[in-house]
Formats: structure tokens, C-alpha cells, sequence
């Protein structure tokens, strides 16, 4: 243990639904994946790739989530947003003539520079796999990658523990495959935790997991530390860590939140929209329809409608983006400090984000977190960034409290999930999961094309249990997708489950689907059996 | 915030899937229930119930007995219970019920514990006739435990300091901001303007604040429900808002606090809007004392 006074655990969490249309050229929601590798995870790589290379120090862990590293390593979609990426610097070039002269020349000049950045990056050195990137850093030390239950479903609302323990158990084979090792945390989706759910963790090696502050406040018994510290579970010693509420409010609150500065990029003023549409039709997609296509010139300016926002200053904007890192490591200086006077250990400070709201939503995050990984670095000694991991190597010893059911949604559990707009799904849900815990439990020992309907089963399984749907319906956005994307796979499954039941299985429906719904090439049906779950139950 | 510019009132031009792919079948054709919890005071329960096994219950007690029995939904508190045989819950509570709801939320009487939910018929004579049993659900406590652990001791007041700075007092708020942003993320690609109004789904969360040195409290709030259902090609509006039928079948609540009227009218119209019926729900809450 050094001098420092308390430690600081930044967590990111990277997620997208599986996303994959191959039945159509084009198609609008796979824009969210090469939005988000455009915007968010490549920018975060290229963070890692400057701070390495100049000797700068840091530590971040990052859930990866399964959907989200099936989709970085799919060879359609890697293709499809190779395509995208060069039609962005392909515009970007000609912006640099249009602009030239004009108040809108050094906001071209950026987007140019960052994109031919990025391209080198994704061609040149991760050779089209980003997620060689991240591992890179995590063999560095530097990076603690941990999983996510198989296709981010919601464990509280699953009643089947058979599906609790595939969720976890297909993410940590999908993990093991891609970082070779095991996981050693787990985000859970929507920090949803149901207490009990730490064994199938347990069983995959599974260390720790994160829940909200209240997931630890509401815990059995008192936490002595409250959320400053990780309590382990009782019987498993798998270890939970809680979610800083004041470093969360910095960032996320509505009124004095870092992302509402005015010098900040504005959001919604996008260049898909002001460009002529002859010059801008290229770069749409094939029905013509303007919308965003992540170019944007102008600042938040303030309370003012969209045709007065003023231009963007990159320059200008990254000075504020220093500035608020300075801030927030001020902020935590403080409040290590005022804790250190109530603890008797070191406190640890767990600041957890959606890694998309870096970069994508606050486009200057990603500069804030690198001016931040700086100044905690080079100016100063009082806090340190630690990972999960290195945190219970030097705290081995840590008292045991049974975590309380909670998530991070609104109010605290799972309203979000569970509401008149969204109830409809679980009748499905639940039935598709005690189908298929029934067929693995039939057939324990199944090949050929039985085995390959049985896997394909098992996708469209997890592929329906994904929370997103749950969650866009609650929104209200794209309410019209997750709902086809619901039933879609509920009429997927039911079609295939008959077809088994009927020792009628059509080949060319299994082929299909697997083309189509393609997540977890290493799916085994097994992990359903009811003595799979039972084993693990009996063990803690 | 903003609104975004990219949702207006256009077509929606990929998804017209040649092989769109049928709807879901309503029910499995099997009578069971299941219980879901929600937070620390509500559950979920959904059911189906074949024909199959109404038929069965009448011939076993008679069509006269069942047309004078009550539906309902028998809510067992069965904390620490190992095996619940339908009697020996540490007590149970029942609420009215219409069998073709389908759904229902409950509110439980008590956080922290674990419950049952059975669906039958309660007999004029005060018998109980089990249609379906759900599985056992345990609720959250939605407070800070009374247990203190020997080993790990803190002064109270440290704990009270403790508590504040860990944000005790903003337990799921600020969530509906990050909601929001991230709805909004979403919206980027979304060109169909949404209907539903997600604000019928919110309502207050009962947080267990008991104040443990007194020696008797109590407290009680009121939600109505409204249900009912329409033909298929029917367009409902419940105070002016379009409404999801689902199934032909529609359900909301609300918080219904004291002294307030709530009001709703219920409009339903066919397609061409020539034809309407038309419905009005008002209940009342007298100002508690």
C-alpha cells in the first residue's frame, strides 16, 4: 500500500443488443453498433493507445458485453461498419473544401483528423478486431475486462434458475473463448441482483459483481463501511461492490451534470439534416430518409432553438473538458478525504457509467476521461485508480452481508422491466424458458440435427431474454423494433420447439436461423439441464 | 431537453419484412401462474387458465357452488415456511378477482418477506377452491437492515454519517434522468412516433420508512384499477390518450391520493371514427383524517 488516502474505481459499461440483419442490405438499427464503435469504443482505444505510449498509468474496468464482442467480431458487420467508417472520412475530406474560410473550418478539420485516426487504428492495428485492442490492454494490466449475463438479461424476472445459470455460464465461455481466461467480475444487466444468483457466479470463477448503493445499504447485516467498500456474499464469497452515488450525480444530473455545458458539442444540430441533399444523400441510408449521421457542427450554445446554436471550437471545448476532469478529481479528492476520517480502512470509490455516454452522448467524455486518467496520474497523490480485482488482493478480508434485490433502473428495481407496457413479454419469456429446460432435460445426449435445433433453440432463448427489449418498450423508443424483435424470436422458438416435439425438424429453418440469429457459435444446449442448475445449488 | 428532430411523422421504410413473421399465441393451454416481484411493495402475478380445468372444478363441486363463489386471488405469506402445503402460511390476505384479467399486480402487505399467490374460488360457505398455485417470490426489504453484525461494529452516528454520503436518501433518483438520456439514444434510428403513455405505468414507490421507537403506526394508500376489454378493431382512449390493447384487453392504474377525484373517461372509436361507445369511470378519495 502506497501513501494514497483512498481509491478510485471507474467502471464502464459497454453494451449493445445483438443487432444483425443479413436479410437486408441496410438496415437503420445497426447504426447503434457503428455509431457507438465510431464514437465510443475506438475513441476509448485510441485513449488507451496515447496514455501507453506517452508513460501515463492508468487502471479502468469495462464490461464487454457478450452480445456487444459477438457483434465486434461478426464478419458481416465488421465488413458492413468498415463501409461506414470509410463513407466518414470520405465526407469528412470533402468538408474540409466546403468549410474552408468559413467558422466552420477547425470543427471539419477535427472530425477528419479523428476519423482517419480511427480508421488507422480499427485497419492498421487491430486488423478490423477491436476487441484485440482491449485485450491488449487488459494482458497490459491496465484494463480489467469483466463479462455480462449472455444477452443482458434481466436474472430478478427470471423464475427458471436454469436460465439464470445459462445466462451467466454462455457469457463465461464466450468470455473465456475471446480473453482466454476466466472472467473474474461480472456487470450484471441493469445491476439487477437477486440474492442467490452469486452461486452460478461462483461456479464460473466469477469474483465480483457491482450492484446499486442500495443492492449493499439494504444489505443483511448492517455494511459497516455502507458502499465504500465491497461485502463478500454470504456462502460464496463472490464479492459485491456498490455504485457511488455522488460521483454519478456529477455526471448524470440533468440540472448540474459536466455533459450541459454550453461549449459542449450539441447533441441534436447534425449535418444530416443542414447539408444540401443532393451533397448528403451518399451518406444516408438507401431509402433517402434524412437523419443523424453523427457529423455535428455547432455547441449547446444554451437555451436557444437549434438554428441558433453557435459553431463548435474543438479546441475550446476540450479546455472545458480539462476543466471538469479537474473538477471531478477535486470532488473525489474531498471526498476520500472526509471518509478516510470516518473508515477504518482505505475507502474505495466506485464511480460506474454506461461507457456509450462517453463519446456518443457526451462527446467531449472521452477527452474528459483522458485529461482525468492524467491529472490522477501526474498531479497528484491522494487518490489512486484501482481495479476490482487489485482492490481484494490488497482488502482480502472483507465482512459478509447478503446483498438486497435492487437494480440501477429508475426507482430502484424493476419497474422499468416491469410495467403495464411491458408485462405481456414474460408469459413468453417464462414459457421458452421452461420449454427448453424440458427438452434439455429429454434429450441429455442429442447430435446431428437435433443438436444443432436444440443450440439454435437455446439463441433464440437468451436472444428473447436480452433486457433492451424490456427497456426500449418502457422508453418508448424504438418500441416498434423490440417489440417485433420479442415475438420475432417467441415465434422462432415456438416454431423450432414444435418441430422438435414432432421429430419433424426442417433443416433448411434450423439453417436459416442460424445465419440469422448467429450469436454464440459455442452454444450447448446443456447448460439447461435442470441437474446442471441443481449441481450448482447444491455446492454453496 | 431538446426534442429530437429526427422523430417525425415519417414512414418507416425497412421493416416492411416480406416474411414479417405471425403474431404469439396468447396462451400455452396450460393452467398455471407465476409471481414476479416488482419492488419492495408490489408483485406481478399472470395466468393462464384452460377451460379444460374450469370444466374439471365444476364437475368436482357443482355449477351452483361456483356461481356463487367469488373469484379471487389468496396472497400466503410464507416466509421461512419449507414446505407450503396451502395452509400453514403465516398468513394470508385475499383480493377480488376477475379470472380473464389474466394479469393483476398485488400489493404486498409487507416487504422483505416471501410470497405465495393462489388463484381459486371462494365459496359462500367460506371454502377455498385452489384453481392455480404460483411459485414462491421474495420481495426486497427496501430498507436498512436492524441486524448489526458483532464483528464488524460502527457507532451509530458514524453509520448515520455513512448512510448520508453513500446517498441513502436518493435511492432510485436520478435513474429517470439516465432513462431519459438513454431513451433518447435509442431515438436516433426511430422514426415511428411512440403511443403509449409510459406515465400510466408510474406510480409511487411505498418505501418502508417505520419508525421503529413508536409503539403503533399506520399507514395506507390507494391505487385504482381500471380494466376492461374491446372488440379487436376498436381504438380505446382513456382521458384523451390512446391506449395498447393487448389481446383486446386494456388495464391501468393509478395513484389515486387522498382528496383527489380521478376522472376517466373511456372512449373507444372503429377505425373510420363514425362509430364510438364511451364509458366514464369517477372515484373519489375523501381527505384522510
Amino acid at each position: 500500500m502506497g501513501q494514497e488516502k483512498g481509491y478510485l474505481a471507474l467502471v464502464l459499461h459497454a453494451h449493445l443488443p445483438f443487432i444483425k440483419h443479413p436479410e437486408y442490405p441496410d438496415f437503420l438499427e445497426e447504426d447503434w453498433f457503428y455509431e457507438a464503435m465510431v464514437e465510443t469504443y475506438i475513441p476509448l482505444l485510441n485513449v488507451f493507445e496515447n496514455l501507453t505510449e506517452e508513460g501515463t498509468d492508468f487502471r479502468l474496468t469495462m464490461s464487454l458485453t457478450p452480445p456487444l464482442c459477438n457483434m465486434m467480431e461478426d464478419p458481416l458487420l465488421i465488413e458492413r461498419f468498415r463501409r461506414y467508417l470509410n463513407q466518414r472520412v470520405e465526407l469528412s475530406e470533402k468538408e474540409l473544401n466546403r468549410t474552408r474560410g468559413t467558422e466552420f473550418e477547425n470543427v471539419a478539420r477535427m472530425y477528419f483528423d479523428k476519423f482517419r485516426r480511427y480508421q488507422d487504428l480499427f485497419e492498421n492495428r487491430y486488423h478490423g478486431h477491436v476487441l484485440q485492442g482491449f485485450k491488449k490492454f487488459q494482458d497490459m494490466g491496465k484494463l480489467e475486462i469483466i463479462t455480462c449475463c449472455a444477452t443482458h438479461g434481466y436474472l430478478p424476472l427470471m423464475v427458471h434458475k436454469e436460465s439464470v445459470n445459462a445466462q451467466i455460464k454462455i457469457a463465461a465461455t464466450d468470455y473465456r473463448g475471446r480473453f482466454g481466461r476466466n472472467p473474474r467480475g461480472i456487470w450484471l444487466a441493469e445491476c439487477a441482483y437477486n440474492p442467490g444468483d452469486d452461486k452460478f457466479l461462483r461456479e464460473e470463477g466469477i469474483r465480483f459483481f457491482f450492484t446499486e448503493a442500495h443492492g449493499i445499504l439494504h444489505g443483511t447485516p448492517r455494511p459497516k463501511y455502507g458502499i465504500y467498500a465491497p461485502v463478500y456474499c454470504p456462502h460464496t464469497g463472490v464479492a459485491a461492490f456498490a455504485r457511488d452515488m455522488e460521483s454519478a450525480q456529477q455526471v448524470w444530473s440533468a440540472e448540474s451534470g459536466y455533459p450541459g455545458d454550453s461549449r459542449y458539442r450539441e447533441f441534436y444540430r447534425d449535418l444530416g439534416y443542414d447539408l444540401d441533399y443532393d451533397y448528403i444523400k451518399p451518406y444516408l441510408h438507401s431509402d433517402g430518409v434524412r437523419r443523424n449521421i453523427g457529423m455535428k457542427y455547432h455547441k449547446i450554445t444554451g437555451k436557444v432553438s437549434l438554428n441558433q446554436k453557435q459553431a463548435y471550437q474543438p479546441h475550446e471545448a476540450r479546455e472545458v473538458a480539462a476543466e471538469h476532469a479537474g473538477n471531478f478529481m477535486f470532488n473525489r479528492q474531498k471526498q476520500i478525504e472526509y471518509l478516510s476520517t470516518i473508515l477504518d480502512r482505505k475507502p474505495l470509490v466506485v464511480s460506474m457509467y454506461d461507457a456509450e455516454l462517453y463519446g456518443h452522448w457526451w462527446y467531449e467524455g472521452i477527452d474528459f476521461l483522458e485529461y482525468l486518467f492524467k491529472k490522477i496520474h501526474y498531479d497528484q497523490d491522494e487518490i489512486k485508480l484501482i481495479t476490482p480485482s487489485e482492490y481484494l488482493e490488497i482488502y482480502p478480508q472483507n465482512q459478509v452481508v447478503r446483498p438486497s434485490m435492487s437494480s440501477w433502473g429508475d426507482k430502484g428495481y424493476h419497474d422499468v422491466w416491469l410495467n403495464s407496457g411491458n408485462d405481456w413479454i414474460y408469459r413468453h419469456l417464462i414459457k421458452s424458458s421452461e420449454r427448453m429446460m424440458e427438452l434439455a432435460n429429454k434429450f441429455p445426449q442429442a447430435d446431428g440435427l437435433l443438436r444443432r435445433a436444440l443450440n439454435q433453440l437455446g439463441r433464440e432463448l437468451v436472444l428473447m431474454q436480452s433486457s433492451d427489449w424490456a427497456f426500449l418498450m418502457t422508453t418508448g423508443t424504438a418500441k416498434e423494433y423490440s417489440t417485433k424483435r420479442t415475438k420475432d424470436h417467441v415465434k422462432r422458438f415456438n416454431e423450432l420447439y414444435e418441430q422438435i416435439q414432432g421429430n419433424r425438424i426442417d433443416e433448411g429453418y434450423v439453417y436459416s436461423l442460424e445465419q440469422r440469429d448467429s450469436i454464440f457459435q459455442h452454444m450447448d444446449y446443456n447448460v439447461y439441464s435442470s441437474a446442471a442448475k441443481e449441481a450448482v445449488l447444491k455446492k454453496y | 431537453m431538446e426534442k429530437n428532430l429526427s422523430s417525425g411523422a415519417l414512414v418507416r421504410p425497412v421493416h416492411k419484412d416480406a416474411n414479417t413473421e405471425a403474431d404469439i399465441p396468447a396462451g400455452y393451454g396450460k393452467t398455471e401462474s407465476y409471481l414476479l416481484p416488482k419492488d419492495p411493495a408490489w408483485l406481478f402475478l399472470f395466468w393462464e387458465i384452460t377451460t379444460g380445468t374450469l370444466d374439471y372444478i365444476k364437475s368436482q363441486y357443482g355449477q351452483d357452488t361456483l356461481q356463487n363463489a367469488r373469484t379471487i386471488i389468496r396472497l400466503h405469506d410464507v416466509t421461512d415456511v419449507a414446505f407450503f402445503d396451502g395452509n400453514n402460511s403465516v398468513f394470508h390476505y385475499d383480493m377480488p378477482v376477475i379470472f380473464e384479467a389474466r394479469s393483476w399486480y398485488i400489493n404486498a402487505p409487507q416487504s422483505g418477506r416471501t410470497y405465495v399467490a393462489d388463484l381459486g374460488y371462494l365459496t359462500a360457505d367460506g371454502r377455498f377452491i385452489l384453481v392455480s398455485r404460483s411459485n414462491t417470490t421474495a420481495l426486497p426489504p427496501g430498507r436498512v437492515s436492524d441486524i448489526i453484525d458483532d464483528k464488524w461494529m460502527i457507532v451509530e452516528g458514524d453509520f448515520q454519517k455513512l448512510l448520508k454520503l453513500s446517498g441513502a436518501d436518493y435511492i432510485g433518483m436520478g435513474a429517470s434522468e439516465r432513462l431519459q438520456v438513454l431513451g433518447q439514444r435509442w431515438k436516433l434510428t426511430e422514426l415511428t412516433p411512440s403511443g403509449a403513455p409510459s406515465s400510466w405505468s408510474s406510480f409511487a414507490l411505498h418505501l418502508d420508512k417505520v419508525q421503529e421507537d413508536e409503539d403503533i403506526w399506520l399507514k395506507a394508500d390507494c391505487e385504482i384499477i381500471i380494466y376492461g376489454s374491446a372488440s379487436k378493431n376498436a381504438i380505446v382512449s382513456i382521458n384523451g390518450q390512446d391506449i395498447e390493447l393487448k389481446e383486446g384487453k386494456f388495464s391501468i392504474r393509478q395513484h389515486l391520493p387522498a382528496g383527489s377525484v380521478v376522472d376517466l373517461p373511456i372512449h373507444a372509436r372503429n377505425a373510420k371514427g363514425d362509430k364510438t361507445r364511451h364509458i366514464s369511470i369517477k372515484a373519489l378519495r375523501e381527505q384522510g383524517k
